[in-house]
């Protein structure tokens, strides 16, 4: 058919079609290998052929009526715009970014948030500790029947040395790193983390709570002359472990917080702004736990003398201690 | 005094105003539309991420039972140890890898997008996807051990997961807690396809057929909508029919023609084999017709544009 005899929109149509089904192939083409890999010439098209193609569909809104070359536009244009505006980050260097600045920078950031994770597990602990002096019984109320694994206020000072001193060969290896991994306290930070969305009172009754077990445990043993041998027993993994729950509940908390005290912004803006550093939070605690289930399922049954069990737990420790302290400074 | 009534009425009405979405401004200034996937297909692109985590840590624990790595006291701790090392990596590198989509969400054809427009940051997909451990699979494991003998305990569990399920049905762009977190919310990716234009085909017609002829006032009875609706069922003339439904569709043509003429007031009677070409003919010149009104400000959207109109000029 004549050019002349078609009516307005099919001669729009027909005149830019080529330039469409460019830039159709320029966004495939961007969209499989990303824009840095494109030629420089195909790169710079792309973003022509894309505001090119607004305008067409701006004017086939007002002129047109087909609804083929419609729906084709909207979607093309809407697939030009991700990639253009939208391109694929650089992920190289992220890793090793994380671990030399940004990590230990979101601690120093959050510090006082940590300090009240690690308040409240002190308190828990505090209460548990007199509580369980107070009438034995408390143990019961505070540590279900299947995480003491025996140990109770009825058990002999015996068999309560024997858990600490015990090699139990069963459970060495990657199937006691498995089950230490999953056992409570890994739930613990997550629920601990994730909960604190809920205006922070789930991540402080939680790691409080956790507090009053440790507490009561720590009575038990201190009653049966044995404070010590626990404390060995318990900081080989325990420093480290405890630690994470209470930065994972620091992260909990400046989520929290974000939640009830937005300031200036929206609520949902807070929360995007606070995620920034408790993703780094979690992602610490996240470290710290399965470097304390490797130290709970391999360490604690080969290390049997208490000064060396004090001497790692609290090395490793301090090396995360000075990590989190000394971590992405930058020199004056 | 107010009457009681307006005040709801207004409200709708604000709720009404705030633009829609599915709708991105680029700094083109021309609207763009990237519409929100629902919570349904999100739910199966999870489905299928999951299955394909399940298979791949179920492999690898066939795996190391064939080398003698596991016992059968530890085999369920190592498989729960293997599907969240797996999955918890899987996630981010696959949206960090491509540009905001898993395996599942490609199936899916949906996508996450940063909720500004912008390029979609690390820290923003790492969060997101973190996030989704302390929504989806806490809640789900914890659903999968709910016990009668810790009524409180379940309770909580239970409040925790609506909480969790109710938060992406309260908001408009279907966003969970992750989500509101990183910023980011989840597009359908619209597909590009073109179709040919009706309005440059020809239909072949012999020279002693006359050719089809429309009047001005008979083009004036239908709007965009039924236009458009033509077209689906011009475009759908093209396929084969399935083997009994010949007749059927020569049946919907015949009726379709007789109201067009019935209600346009086109006396010639058009003979079957016509009919199409009558059908195409019709469209050409109710698009050109329609498209010239609209050039000059007047926007047809149905058949009933006329009573619009009115309403418009009375509510003004």
């Amino acid at each position: 058919m004549d050019n002349q005899d078609l009516m307005r929109s099919a001669r729009f149509r027909k005149e830019r079609e080529a330039d469409w089904r460019r830039l159709e192939g320029l966004v495939i083409e961007a969209e499989g290998k990303g824009l840095q890999r494109m030629d420089f010439a195909d790169a710079r098209d792309l973003a022509s052929l894309y505001r090119q193609a607004t305008t067409s569909l701006a004017i086939a809104r007002e002129i047109s009526l087909d609804k083929a070359l419609l729906g084709y536009l909207e979607a093309l244009t809407a697939r030009a715009y991700l990639c253009v505006y939208a391109p694929q980050e650089r992920v190289g260097g992220l890793v090793e970014r994380f671990f030399t600045s940004s990590a230990p920078q979101a601690m120093r950031r959050c510090w006082p948030f940590i300090l009240l994770g690690f308040v409240c597990m002190a308190l828990g602990a505090l209460t548990g500790y007199l509580l369980y002096f107070e009438n034995n019984d408390w143990f019961y109320v505070f540590t279900p029947s299947g995480l003491a694994g025996g140990r109770g206020p009825d058990a002999t000072t015996e068999a309560l040395r024997a858990v600490i001193y015990g090699g139990d060969r069963e459970t060495t290896g990657l199937g006691a790193f498995a089950a230490f991994l999953f056992s409570n306290n890994t739930r613990i930070a997550i629920f601990v983390f994730g909960l604190g969305v809920f205006a922070c009172a789930p991540a402080i009754l939680l790691t409080f709570y956790n507090g009053l077990m440790l507490g009561a445990f720590l009575g038990l043993h201190v009653d049966r002359g044995l404070g010590a041998d626990l404390a060995g027993w318990l900081s080989i993994h325990g420093v480290t472990e405890i630690s994470a729950i209470c930065i994972a509940c620091g992260g909990g908390l400046k989520l929290g917080a974000a939640v009830l005290f937005p300031g200036e912004r929206s609520r949902s803006d807070a929360l995007h702004h606070a995620g920034r550093d408790a993703v780094k939070l979690a992602l610490v605690a996240a470290l710290m736990l399965v470097a304390a289930a490797f130290l709970e399922g391999f360490a604690r049954q080969l290390v049997q003398d208490l000064n060396a069990r004090f001497v790692i737990g609290w090395g490793v420790g301090a090396l995360w201690l000075s990590w989190f302290l000394y971590g992405g400074r930058r020199r004056q | 005094m107010i009457p009681r009534p307006m005040l709801p009425r207004l409200r709708r009405k604000r709720k009404k105003d705030r633009p829609s979405p599915d709708i991105l401004m680029p700094p083109e200034g021309v609207a763009l539309t990237l519409p929100i996937a629902g919570v349904g297909v999100r739910l199966a692109a999870q489905i299928t991420d999951v299955i394909i985590t399940v298979l791949a840590a179920g492999c690898l624990l066939i795996l190391l039972a064939a080398f003698n790595l596991t016992s059968p006291r530890t085999i369920f701790a190592i498989g729960a140890l293997l599907f969240f090392f797996i999955r918890v990596p899987y996630y981010i590198v696959a949206e960090l890898g491509w540009n905001g989509q898993t395996l599942g969400k490609r199936f899916m054809k949906i996508k996450v997008v940063s909720h500004d427009g912008g390029p979609l940051t690390a820290h923003a997909l790492v969060l997101r996807n973190l996030m989704k451990e302390a929504e989806i699979f806490l809640p789900a494991t914890l659903l999968l051990t709910l016990d009668v003998a810790t009524p409180i305990e379940s309770i909580a569990s239970l409040a925790w997961i609506t909480m969790g399920l109710m938060v992406p049905l309260l908001n408009r762009y279907r966003r969970r807690l992750g989500d509101i977190m990183a910023g980011t919310h989840v597009i359908h990716l619209p597909v590009p396809v073109l179709l040919k234009d009706l309005a440059t085909e020809t239909p072949v017609v012999s020279e002693d057929r006359k050719k089809i002829v429309f009047l001005s006032h008979q083009l004036d009875h239908y709007g965009a909508f039924e236009l458009q609706t033509l077209e689906t069922l011009l475009r759908a003339q093209s396929m084969r029919p399935a083997a009994g439904a010949e007749q059927q569709r020569q049946a919907t043509i015949e009726a379709i023609v007789e109201k067009i003429r019935n209600k346009i007031g086109y006396a010639d009677p058009v003979p079957p084999a016509d009919r199409l070409r009558f059908l195409q003919a019709f469209y050409n010149a109710q698009r050109e017709h329609l498209e010239q009104r609209q050039l000059f400000g007047d926007r047809r959207e149905n058949k009933h544009y006329a009573q619009a109109d009115e309403e418009n000029r009375i509510g003004n």
